[in-house]
C-alpha cells in the first residue's frame, strides 16, 4: 500500500530457505517454503487452517526446529534452539493465546520475560523502561494493574510491549485481530505502521482478506504447507488472493467426488427435497457466546432436511464450534430457537437431545468423543450405556452384549485394534474416529451432527467416513456437516453455508459458488463489497 | 498445528509417566515396595542399625504367626474403608480428604446403639446404619458446596475434618460419655459388638464388613452403568457430559459412597475393638486419629482400585503391627522414632507411581484453587471500591 520505502534487493533481515517441517505424527506442515523478510515492511501471511502459517513462524521464532531447510540472516545461517535465542537475535512473536501471568502487572510480566535463572528481578527498573517504551511507541497500558483486569486489547498490547522491550527487529503476530474489537484493530494497525516506519519488519498471520489489504505491503500465501504466492499487496486484487488461498478447491471437486463416493454418484436419483416446511433440524436467530464471553454465533438461521447434507464451511474459529455445541446440548445459547422435529433442543442436556435422535461426531475426539483411558468396549457405549441392551437390572452392565456390540462395530467399520479391551488411546487417530462414527451411527439417528469428521485422518479412513455419511444421507437422515476442509464440504454437501464471524455469509448449493467467491466469503468479503 | 514441543520438565515427567504406566500396576507397586524397603534400609545403615535384623523383626511382627497376622488384619480393617473413601472420589475426579472427619462422625454415631436394646445381629446392623448415615451426612455439605458453588473439595473437606474432630471430642466428653468413666464414651453393649474372630486378638468380624464393602464398590464401579458414569466423569468430564452423563450427580454419588465407607470405618473400630468397645475422649480420640489420612496412602499404594486396596491395606496393617515389634529386635534395636522414619520412607516411595500418574489432576486442582482464591480477592476488591 505505501510506497515510501523501497527495500533493496539484498537488504533482507531474515530468510527462510526451502523449509520443510514434518511433525512426529507424520503430518507434513510445510513443504519447501521460502520467505524473505526485509526491514520497513509488513508481510501478510495468508492461508486457511493447516496451511502452515503458524508452523512457519514458529520455526522463525525458534519454537520449532525445521525438519529440512535453513534460516539465513545476512551474517549467515542461524539456528535457534529456543525462543530466547530468537529473541536475542531480534525476533519476537506474539501468540494467539497470550503468555501472561494474570495476577502480575504489566511491569511484572515484562520483567519476567527478561528474567534469567538465578538473577534478581528488576521490577522497578523494568517499570521505568516500560514507561519510556510506552512513550516512544505510543502504546499505552496501565502499568500497575494485574493484567487479568485489562481488556483483551490491552493485554495484547502488553504482549507487544513485552516483545518490543527486547528490542526486536522482527515482530510476528499470530492472528492478532481475532480477539479485538474493530476500534482496537484500527489502533493496532496504526501502531504496526509506525513500527514499520521505524524500520522494523512485521509478519502478520491472518486469514482475513480485508486486513491484508489495509495494512500489509506484501502478501505471502500458503496452502497446505506450500508457498503459492508472494505478491505486492498494491498489485493484488482481493479476488486473486482469495483464489490463491482457497486454491483449486472447486476445480478439484469433480475428482474429490469420484474419490470419496466411488459407486455412490453424487447426483443419485433422489427424491427432490421439499424445503417448504421446517426441516428435521430447524434453527432460528441463534445467538451464542464463546468461552471468553464474546458473541461467537451471531444470529444464525437454517433448516436441515432429511436426505440432505447441510455443510458449514469457513475458517475455524468463526463460531462453528459454538454453533455445534449449542445444538448438541453442550452450550447454553444466549437466545434463539432450535428444534428437532418440533421439539426444543436449546438448553436441555445431551441425554435428552440424544433421545430425539441426534448423533454427534464431535470436533475434538480426544476431549469430547472418547474417554482415552477407557477400553474400546467402554468407549463404544458412551452415551448409550443406559440402553436396555447394555444395562440389566440393578444397573448391572451386560459386558457380554457390550463385547458383541464392539465386535460388530469393529467388523462393520473396520476398526483395527487388538481387541475390545484395548484402551482407546492405543488406537490410531483413524481408528479412534471410526469408533466414534460407528458408535454414533449405531444410535440409528434421525440427524447426524458431524464436526470436522475427517480431520487428521489418512485418506483411507477419511474416505470411509465420508462414504458412510453419504450412505446415511441416502437413507434419509439429515446431516449437518461442519468442516474446515473446504473440499470436503463442497464435494459432499447439498447446500453450503459459509460462516464468518458468527454469521452465515451465504447459503447456497455448491454449484452456485466459484472459488473466488468462496475465498472472499471465507475471508469476510461479501459479494456486494467485492463489486 | 499441534504443539508437539514442550518444556524439558514436562517431557521428563511424561517420560517417567510412560515408563511407569508401561508396567503392570501390581508389578509396579511391588517394585515401589522393594525400593521403599531399600530406602528404609539405607536410612537405618546410615544411623548404624542393622537393617536385616530389623526387617526380620518387622516381618515376624506382622506375619510371623496367627496372632501377628490377626493383628495385621485388624489394623487393616479401618484402612480398607477409609482408603475406599479416597479412591471412590478420586475415580470420580475429586480429591476427598474428608475420610478422617467422616470416620469420627461414624464412630460417634455408632456409640448411639448403647442407648437402646435390640437382639444381636440387628443391633450390629443398626450400628452400621447409624455410622454410614453419619459419614454420608458429613460428606453432603462439601459435596453440595462443590456442585453448586464450585468450592474446592480439598479445602472444604479439610475444614470439615476439623469441625468433625472437635465436635466428636465434645460429644465424647460431654454427651455420650460413660458416667462412671468420664475418660471414655459409653461402651457398645454386648449385643452390638462384632465378635472376635481369632481368640486373644483384636481381630473382629468388622474385617468382613470392610472386605464386603470393597467388593461392593468394585462391582459398582466396574460392572454397573452408574459406576461406569462415575469413572467416565472422573477420567474426562467433558466426554462424560457429551455422553449424556450428569457429572454433578456422579460427584454427589461418589461423595455419599465415600462418606458411607468412612462412617463404616468408624463403626468397625468402635464396635469391633476390644477391650472397651468405646471411644476415648481423653488424649484426643487416640483410637481413631489419623486412620482417615492413612487411608489415603493405602489408596495410593493400592492404585485406587478396591482389590488393590485390600492388598495394600494388609501391607499397611502389617507395617503398623510389625512396626511395634521392630524396636525389640537385633543387637542394637532401632528406637521407635527410627521405625516411624523408615515406615514413612516406605510409604512415600510407594506412593510415588500413583502420585505421578495423578500429577495432571493434582496440577489442575491446584490451578482451580488459585483461581478461586483470585475470584475471592477480586470480589473483595469490588466490594471495597464503590
Amino acid at each position: 500500500m505505501s510506497d515510501q520505502v523501497t527495500p533493496s534487493a539484498n537488504g533482507f533481515f531474515l530468510k527462510a530457505d526451502r523449509i520443510t517441517k514434518v511433525y512426529s505424527d507424520g503430518t507434513v506442515a510445510l513443504k519447501e517454503a521460502s520467505l524473505e523478510i526485509r526491514p520497513h515492511e509488513i508481510v501478510g501471511l495468508l492461508g486457511e487452517n493447516g496451511a502452515g502459517k503458524t508452523t512457519l513462524t514458529k520455526i522463525l521464532s525458534g519454537l520449532l526446529p525445521p525438519t529440512r531447510g535453513r534460516v539465513i540472516s545476512p551474517k549467515g545461517d542461524v539456528r535457534f534452539v529456543s525462543p530466547r535465542e530468537a529473541l536475542d537475535f531480534g525476533i519476537g512473536m506474539v501468540h494467539q493465546h497470550f503468555a501472561l501471568v494474570g495476577t502480575f502487572t504489566a511491569a511484572e510480566n515484562v520483567a519476567l520475560s527478561h528474567d534469567r535463572p538465578f538473577t534478581r528481578l528488576r521490577i522497578a527498573e523494568t517499570r521505568r523502561k516500560l514507561e519510556g517504551l510506552m512513550e516512544e511507541s505510543g502504546l499505552h497500558v496501565p502499568v500497575d494493574v494485574p493484567v487479568e483486569k485489562l481488556a483483551v486489547g490491552e493485554q495484547q498490547r502488553v504482549e507487544i510491549l513485552k516483545v518490543l522491550s527486547r528490542d526486536v527487529d522482527l515482530l510476528i503476530l499470530d492472528e492478532p485481530t481475532s480477539v479485538l474489537t474493530p476500534l482496537e484493530v484500527d489502533e493496532l494497525f496504526t501502531l504496526l505502521r509506525r513500527l514499520k516506519r521505524e524500520g522494523k519488519s512485521i509478519i502478520l498471520i491472518t486469514h482475513k482478506l480485508k486486513e491484508v489489504g489495509s495494512v500489509t505491503d506484501r502478501v505471502v500465501v500458503l496452502r497446505r504447507g506450500e508457498m503459492v504466492g508472494d505478491v505486492k499487496t498494491a498489485k493484488a486484487s482481493t479476488e486473486q488472493l482469495a483464489r490463491l488461498m482457497v486454491g483449486q478447491a472447486l476445480e478439484q471437486k469433480a475428482d474429490a467426488v469420484e474419490l470419496s463416493t466411488e459407486e455412490i454418484p453424487r447426483k443419485t436419483v433422489r427424491k427432490a427435497i421439499d424445503r417448504s416446511s421446517e426441516g428435521i433440524l430447524h434453527v432460528k436467530n441463534l445467538i451464542a457466546k464463546g468461552n471468553t464471553g464474546e458473541i461467537a454465533v451471531n444470529g444464525v438461521s437454517f433448516d436441515v432436511y432429511g436426505g440432505e447434507i447441510f455443510g458449514i464451511a469457513g475458517v475455524e474459529g468463526n463460531g462453528q464450534t459454538e454453533l455445534v455445541e449449542s445444538l448438541t446440548g453442550l452450550r447454553v445459547p444466549v437466545s434463539g430457537d432450535a428444534t428437532i422435529n418440533g421439539t426444543n433442543i436449546l438448553g436441555i442436556d445431551p441425554r435428552q437431545i440424544y433421545r430425539l435422535g441426534v448423533a454427534h461426531i464431535p470436533e475434538d475426539r480426544w476431549e469430547l468423543g472418547l474417554v482415552l483411558p477407557f477400553t474400546l468396549a467402554e468407549n463404544a457405549i458412551l452415551g448409550i450405556h443406559r440402553w436396555k441392551e447394555f444395562r440389566g437390572p440393578l444397573s448391572l452392565l451386560r459386558w457380554g452384549k457390550i463385547t458383541q456390540h464392539v465386535r460388530r462395530l469393529m467388523d462393520r467399520f473396520d476398526i483395527q485394534a487388538t481387541g475390545p479391551n484395548a484402551p482407546a488411546k492405543s488406537l490410531s487417530g483413524g481408528n479412534q474416529q471410526k469408533l466414534i462414527v460407528g458408535r454414533e451411527l449405531a444410535k440409528d439417528p434421525a440427524i447426524i451432527v458431524a464436526s470436522q469428521p475427517t480431520r487428521g485422518l489418512d485418506i483411507g479412513a477419511a474416505h470411509y467416513i465420508r462414504r458412510t455419511l453419504l450412505e446415511m444421507r441416502d437413507s434419509g437422515r439429515a446431516i449437518l456437516l461442519v468442516s474446515a476442509d473446504l473440499d470436503e464440504v463442497l464435494a459432499h454437501a447439498d447446500r453450503v453455508a459459509i460462516m464468518y464471524e458468527g454469521r452465515f455469509m451465504e447459503v447456497c448449493t455448491p454449484d452456485e459458488l466459484d472459488r473466488e467467491r468462496v475465498g472472499m466469503l471465507m475471508g469476510g468479503v461479501t459479494a456486494k463489497e467485492a463489486e | 498445528m499441534s504443539n508437539n514441543e514442550s518444556t524439558p520438565q514436562s517431557r521428563l515427567l511424561r517420560g517417567a509417566q510412560r515408563t511407569l504406566t508401561g508396567l503392570h500396576p501390581a508389578l509396579e507397586s511391588l517394585l515401589a515396595a522393594v525400593v521403599g524397603l531399600l530406602v528404609g534400609a539405607i536410612l537405618m545403615s546410615i544411623y548404624g542399625f542393622d537393617p536385616w535384623e530389623t526387617y526380620t523383626g518387622l516381618i515376624k511382627g506382622a506375619f510371623g504367626g496367627s496372632y501377628e497376622i490377626a493383628s495385621s488384619l485388624s489394623r487393616a480393617t479401618p484402612l480398607i474403608l477409609t482408603a475406599l473413601t479416597f479412591s471412590i472420589c478420586l475415580r470420580a475426579g475429586m480429591f476427598n480428604i474428608g475420610a478422617e472427619g467422616q470416620m469420627y462422625m461414624g464412630g460417634i454415631a455408632s456409640v448411639l446403639v448403647a442407648y437402646f436394646v435390640l437382639p444381636s445381629g440387628l443391633h450390629q446392623i443398626a450400628g452400621l446404619i447409624f455410622a454410614a448415615f453419619a459419614g454420608a451426612v458429613w460428606s453432603i455439605v462439601p459435596a453440595i458446596l462443590k456442585i453448586t458453588r464450585g468450592v474446592s473439595e480439598v479445602i472444604s473437606t479439610i475444614m470439615f475434618n476439623w469441625i468433625a474432630r472437635w465436635l466428636a471430642l465434645y460429644l465424647a466428653i460431654f454427651v455420650v460419655v460413660d458416667p462412671l468413666r468420664p475418660e471414655k464414651t459409653l461402651s457398645i453393649p454386648m449385643s452390638a459388638r462384632f465378635p472376635v474372630l481369632v481368640r486373644g486378638t483384636d481381630l473382629s468380624y468388622g474385617l468382613f464388613v470392610a472386605i464386603a464393602f470393597a467388593l461392593v464398590i468394585y462391582f459398582l464401579l466396574w460392572h454397573t452403568a452408574i459406576g461406569y458414569e462415575v469413572r467416565a466423569a472422573g477420567l474426562n468430564p467433558s466426554a462424560a457430559r457429551y455422553g449424556g452423563i450428569r457429572n454433578k450427580r456422579t460427584m454427589f454419588l461418589s461423595f455419599i459412597l465415600g462418606g458411607i465407607a468412612a462412617g463404616l470405618a468408624g463403626a468397625a473400630i468402635v464396635m469391633g475393638l476390644p477391650p472397651t468397645y468405646a471411644i476415648y475422649g481423653g488424649g484426643g480420640l487416640p483410637q481413631l486419629m489419623n486412620l482417615g489420612f492413612d487411608g489415603m496412602a493405602v489408596a495410593m499404594v493400592g492404585r485406587n482400585h478396591p482389590i488393590g486396596i485390600l492388598v495394600s491395606a494388609l501391607f499397611f496393617g502389617g507395617l503398623n503391627a510389625g512396626g511395634r515389634v521392630m524396636q525389640f529386635y537385633g543387637a542394637k534395636p532401632v528406637p521407635l522414632e527410627m521405625v516411624r522414619v523408615v515406615m514413612g520412607a516406605i510409604v512415600l516411595v510407594m506412593s510415588i507411581p500413583e502420585l505421578i500418574r495423578l500429577f495432571p489432576m493434582i496440577k489442575k486442582r491446584g490451578e482451580e484453587l488459585i483461581g478461586s482464591m483470585r475470584r475471592l480477592t477480586r470480589r473483595s476488591d469490588r466490594r471495597e471500591s464503590p
